[in-house]
């Protein structure tokens, strides 16, 4: 990063962030978590015996549950954040992206892997691996569209002189994770190696796209909008630091966690508990400065909605890990293996905080590229009630779930009975993803508005004084 | 904005480090035991072989990060560790005048298309 007493001139600031791709992949996003939470609340029906389309084959439960997490996780996830890092590289290093055709090739080619992925899923299609069903005719197209997005990325980043700002770091190796991972997870169990092998470097990979992809571009944004939000740094960039690089050595360890009691080897198995135990005290510096950061403008979560919807994210990535915690023990993964807990687990960490992050960036960004505020802050108000209550229900729905699954399992009762009795917590289920879905509806609506707002101010603008 | 007091960053100076003991102490410990699970494997252990994937990955992927690691001490990314966050905000602030300016100047075009 520059020095602040060497700032370059820059001839046209307002080209600096490419803000109409920006519109572009938010838009996308949101399109692919509508599809998502469908297919979503196609399965959800499908477990309490009301799929309003059963003996449709190609919209059968089985295939819509692939569709269901790969378009949440590589439609509406990466795409939002791959939005939010067209914002935050050229403006932490006050340089374009390498190039902007570039940006927009990318754009083109994530959507048709995406589109593609689904139709491969849907066609029967998919590989067999889990978060990597993406059928193995996509994965060159998609490896190159990383290695792209590397390069893209990288350049601005290279270019800029000085000591970095901790959220280059956390970008400057997603980036660079991120296509080691998807290489490793999609290539090497399909053509290189095995069994249980193959089953260790799968555990890997599932949790290396979590913890690799998704985690640092996930904090590497907030270390960048929280700060300009609260107008004040952040509390310890030092122990921001520690974070980063304790991400760095000991996350790639832990991928084996989520298979405990397999045959992997139980020192391989013992190493990743100890790691996960690291990875937990690395969580809590993260967590301990941002809500350090909080300290003298406390009120802001109550009045800045996407400091709110930011600090509601880390209050449930702090419960997600404080699960991690139990989940690794092995007396625990007794008692929750293969249940809903895990589920309820996925739906915390996946729409409770990465996706509260996204909705938090995209609250702050639309108003912002499209120069009007929001048209409706009741609007605003109901899509943030709706998805944090829905997603809590949700969350605590499917844990509870989980543990008494687990207790029925373990009394060894007839699998129907657990199935029985599941049936409360699957209806519950169904009613918080509609309100989940509910409230990214009241979003949408106010997008549209709000765009209307933008065209007729700028109509207004242009019209002879 | 005014500069951090010294109490106040010998404390934070505390805290980091106090942090990144509770990382590396059980780290290592855990890496230690793996190293020497692996040797184990190479000198003929048979439960093991299968174990030399996912540990050379590791091995790999950590030997990459170490060496950013010496590369960011040398080049002063951490001389002194608290100034990016400084100039992170002065920047940003310094960039939105810009953008400012140039959208009140007549020639600006602004590109703010959905
Ligand atoms: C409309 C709201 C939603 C409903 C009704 C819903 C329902 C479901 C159902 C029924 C499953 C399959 C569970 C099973 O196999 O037993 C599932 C899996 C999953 N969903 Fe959702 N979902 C919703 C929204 C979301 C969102 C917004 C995200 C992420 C941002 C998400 C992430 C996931 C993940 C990661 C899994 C895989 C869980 C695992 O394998 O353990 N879901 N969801």
């Amino acid at each position: 990063m520059m020095d602040a007493t060497a700032r370059p001139e820059i001839d046209r600031p307002e080209e600096l962030v490419e803000t109409r791709l920006v519109t572009w992949f938010f838009l996308a996003a949101l399109g692919y978590l509508f599809v998502s939470m469908l297919g979503g609340i196609l399965v959800a029906l499908q477990l309490v015996h009301w799929n309003p389309l059963q003996g449709l084959e190609l919209l059968s439960p089985g295939r819509w549950r692939m569709i269901h997490t790969n378009a949440v996780a590589y439609g509406f996830i990466a795409n939002g954040l791959l939005g939010a890092c067209h914002w935050v590289v050229p403006r932490l290093t006050l340089k374009p992206v390498f190039s902007k055709a570039l940006s927009y090739l990318i754009f083109a080619a994530w959507q048709i892997v995406v589109l593609s992925t689904a139709g491969g899923i849907l066609l029967g299609e998919a590989q067999a691996l889990e978060w990597g069903e993406t059928p193995v005719w996509i994965d060159p197209v998609a490896q190159l569209g990383l290695l792209l997005v590397a390069i893209n990325f990288l350049t601005p980043i290279i270019k800029s002189k000085g000591p970095m700002y901790v959220t280059l770091w956390y970008f400057t190796a997603a980036f660079v994770w991120t296509f080691l991972t998807y290489a490793m997870g999609n290539f090497i169990p399909e053509y290189f190696v095995s069994g249980t092998s193959a089953g260790a470097i799968g555990g890997l990979f599932i949790h290396d796209l979590v913890g690799l992809f998704v985690t640092p571009l996930g904090w590497g944004s907030m270390y960048f909008f929280v700060p300009i939000l609260l107008r004040k740094p952040i509390w310890s960039h030092g122990l921001s630091l520690v974070g980063f690089w304790g991400l760095a050595f000991f996350y790639p360890l832990q991928g084996i966690h989520h298979f405990l009691y397999t045959p992997i080897p139980m020192f391989l198995q013992y190493g990743a508990v100890v790691s996960t135990i690291a990875v937990e005290m690395v969580v809590l510096t993260v967590v301990v400065n941002f809500f350090g950061t909080l300290k003298g403008v406390g009120r802001e979560v109550i009045t800045n909605l996407p400091i709110r919807w930011f600090y509601l994210g880390m209050i449930f990535y702090a419960l997600t890990c404080f699960q991690c915690a139990l989940q690794v023990t092995l007396t625990f993964q007794a008692l929750i293996h293969f249940s809903d807990w895990v589920v309820g687990h996925a739906h915390l960490v996946m729409f409770g905080v990465f996706s509260m992050w996204i909705m938090g960036i995209m609250t702050y960004l639309f108003p912002r590229i499209w120069g009007v505020p929001w048209h409706s802050r009741r609007l605003s108000e109901w899509h943030f009630w709706f998805s944090g209550v829905g997603i809590f229900v949700m969350a605590c729905d499917l844990i509870m779930a989980g543990v008494f699954q687990g207790f029925w399992w373990g009394a060894l009762l007839p699998w129907e009975e657990s199935v029985e009795g599941s049936m409360p917590f699957w209806m519950l289920r169904v009613f918080a993803g509609l309100g989940m879905f509910a409230g990214q509806i009241f979003f949408a609506m106010n997008l549209y508005l709000t765009w209307k707002d933008s065209q007729a101010a700028k109509a207004k603008a242009a019209l002879p004084a | 904005m005014a500069p951090p007091t010294v109490t106040r960053s010998r404390k934070n100076l505390w805290i980091t480090l106090l942090f990144a003991l509770a990382v590396l102490i059980p780290s290592l410990y855990g890496f230690s035991g793996k190293f020497i699970e692996f040797v184990a494997v190479f000198r003929g252990e048979s439960d093991g072989q299968f174990a030399i994937t996912p540990i050379v990955n590791y091995l790999l992927a950590t030997l990459g990060f170490f060496c950013l690691f010496g590369w960011a001490i040398m080049h002063g990314m951490f001389s002194d560790i608290e100034r990016p966050k400084q100039v992170f905000l002065e920047q940003q602030e310094w960039l939105d005048q810009q953008l400012l300016a140039a959208q009140t100047a007549p020639s600006a075009h602004r590109n703010s298309a959905p």
